[in-house]
């Protein structure tokens, strides 16, 4: 790769969009480097599943002769973007990860699609998953294993870990990740980027095949704070398509982003959100603390009496509602499935009814605690897993005292809060372990409240530089 | 003897023919261990949410016809 293109991969998403629009670059470029990166790296990461290499360069030629007459389509015009493979795309094969849908092509685009196509982005390809989301290691049976771009031995998590490790790895500026249990902020922490899972209702679910009903949601994952403001920007809001999502007002997401810290009070439950953790995992995200303190924050310690038990109401919904989706697959085809997805949805269909209920009373018990918390501190903050990434294909982990833990349970000890009350959550690269594998930090905000979030996260890349930081592939 | 508490690979049978769902030879024993965690788990937290103190809370799935207020549906 030459060293103008290698330049170019390097700029982040802003910065990548305000030279397309001042006609300093063009979207020939970008799409040109992006596309020459995956073939020069994907091989070894196997982070996308389809390319769209014709594709692409056919409408960024278009892009550079729109934005050469004076038409500017969005903010986001010209920019290579990539977009997990649950997301329909109109006329492109969608497999969700499975070999059930290998061949699926839909005949319409997700909202989430359609939006970012609108503001201008230019697809590069579908990335690779952990097969239909249920699961976080993206440990793939039928389109390869993900692999970590710090190091290639490790997993990238999951369910999103194509779009972690494509943005790490500087394939795309920008993608699209889903979340229902931690499949967003996971894959962001173990790759060292920035991702943000909305408030439940934020972003619309419409043409993204589900995981589970009730906590899915979709956003974006990219290097900067500002570069996921100016995605979210593009996807945020109501729409007709999907009736779980809000009327609540859109704002500029990335108009507060220099307004600073000074005064905001960071809650910290104690006894949970440091308890149970490896060591560098909990000095990256106390130092991380440090930084924001430091920047004019106070850290208060918050009890949530009932955050126990938010592991297993998690397994239970995530449990139940994916296995009523792939009820009549599981019956005609379970052959087609992964081993680890088949067992979970077996599974799932022997939990009971008043398990799967108590869980969701339980959901609205640790809501009302939360939101009761926020009235005396404005976000909490925790590490967003309790370990970093471990080898490919591990379903145990180490997380202290040398005892092994199942690795679904223990990757989500601490998205599950998230999740299971419908609150925004953004992970935050913070530090690194002495192998130089990323730790990620995740601050929880009031319901509808993205903005502030993104608006402490730029604060923090302003004064640390883990997220300018690449691995060496 | 199994008691009846205990989920067994052959309760496991049991489950999915009520639920209709084939199950191949081996399935019960690949999907136990991770079952009976599960439903340990499950069955605490249904105790605990079984309180009196919690009678009055809804599950978070009931349409609360929300869809025009600040935090929606």
């Amino acid at each position: 790769m030459d060293k103008a293109a290698a330049e170019l991969l390097e700029l982040s998403l802003a910065q990548a969009a305000r030279l397309v629009k001042s006609r300093e670059i063009s979207p020939v470029d970008l799409v040109g480097a992006s596309l020459d990166r995956i073939k020069a790296v994907d091989k070894r990461l196997s982070a996308y599943i389809t390319v769209f290499e014709d594709e692409a360069r056919k409408v960024a030629k278009a892009a550079e002769t729109m934005i050469m007459a004076g038409h500017d389509l969005g903010p986001l015009h010209g920019i290579p973007i990539a977009l997990k493979d649950n997301l329909a795309v109109k006329g492109f094969r969608t497999t969700a990860g499975s070999k059930v849908l290998k061949d699926w092509i839909p005949d319409h685009d997700a909202t989430v699609t359609e939006r970012l196509r609108r503001a201008g982005s230019i697809f590069v390809g579908k990335l690779n998953m952990h097969e239909f989301a249920w699961g976080g290691t993206s440990d793939n049976p039928h389109y390869g294993a993900v692999r970590n771009p710090w190091h290639t031995e490790r997993f990238p998590a999951g369910s999103s870990g194509g779009s972690g490790v494509a943005v790490a790895a500087r394939m795309c500026y920008g993608a699209i990740g889903t979340d229902t249990g931690g499949s967003i902020r996971l894959p962001s922490a173990i790759n060292g980027v920035v991702g943000i899972r909305p408030t439940y209702g934020r972003v619309s679910n419409y043409g993204i095949i589900p995981l589970a009903w009730s906590m899915d949601t979709a956003g974006p994952m990219t290097r900067t704070v500002e570069d996921c403001a100016i995605m979210f920007n593009a996807i945020a809001g109501h729409d007709p398509k999907d009736a779980s999502t809000s009327r609540a007002p859109v704002v500029d997401y990335a108009d507060a982003l220099n307004r600073g810290v000074k005064g905001l009070r960071i809650g910290v439950v104690p006894g949970y959100f440091f308890h149970h953790l490896q060591p560098p995992v909990r000095d990256a995200v106390k130092g991380g603390l440090k930084t924001l303190e430091g920047l004019g924050a106070e850290v208060v310690d918050v009890n949530i009496e009932n955050i126990h038990g938010n592991i297993s109401a998690q397994l239970t919904i995530e449990a139940a509602e994916p296995s009523t989706y792939h009820q009549r697959w599981l019956r005609e085809q379970p052959e087609n499935y992964g081993a680890d997805v088949r067992s979970l949805l077996e599974i799932g269909e022997m939990l009971l009814a008043t398990h799967y209920l108590q869980a969701q009373r339980y959901r609205t018990l640790l809501r009302q605690e939360f939101l009761e918390a926020f009235k005396k501190v404005d976000v909490f903050i925790c590490p967003t897993l309790p370990f970093t990434a471990t080898k490919v294909g591990a379903m145990k982990v180490v997380i202290e005292n040398g005892v092994e833990e199942d690795m679904l349970s223990a990757i989500m000890q601490f998205t599950g809060v998230p999740s299971l009350t419908g609150l925004p959550s953004l992970n935050v690269p913070c530090g690194f372990d002495p192998d130089g594998l990323p730790v990620g930090m995740q601050i929880i905000g009031r319901p509808f409240d993205e903005a502030f979030l993104f608006r402490i996260g730029a604060a923090f890349q302003s004064a640390t530089d883990f997220h300018k930081r690449a691995p060496d592939l | 003897m199994a008691s009846r508490k205990e989920v067994t690979p052959a309760a496991i049978g049991v489950l999915a023919g009520y639920a209709e769902l084939t199950l191949a030879p081996d399935r019960e024993e690949v999907i136990h261990a991770t079952l009976e965690a599960w439903i340990k788990d499950a069955n605490e937290l249904s105790r605990k949410m079984s309180a009196e103190k919690y009678r009055d809370l809804i599950p978070a799935t009931v349409f609360s016809h929300a869809v025009d207020t600040e935090e929606g549906g």
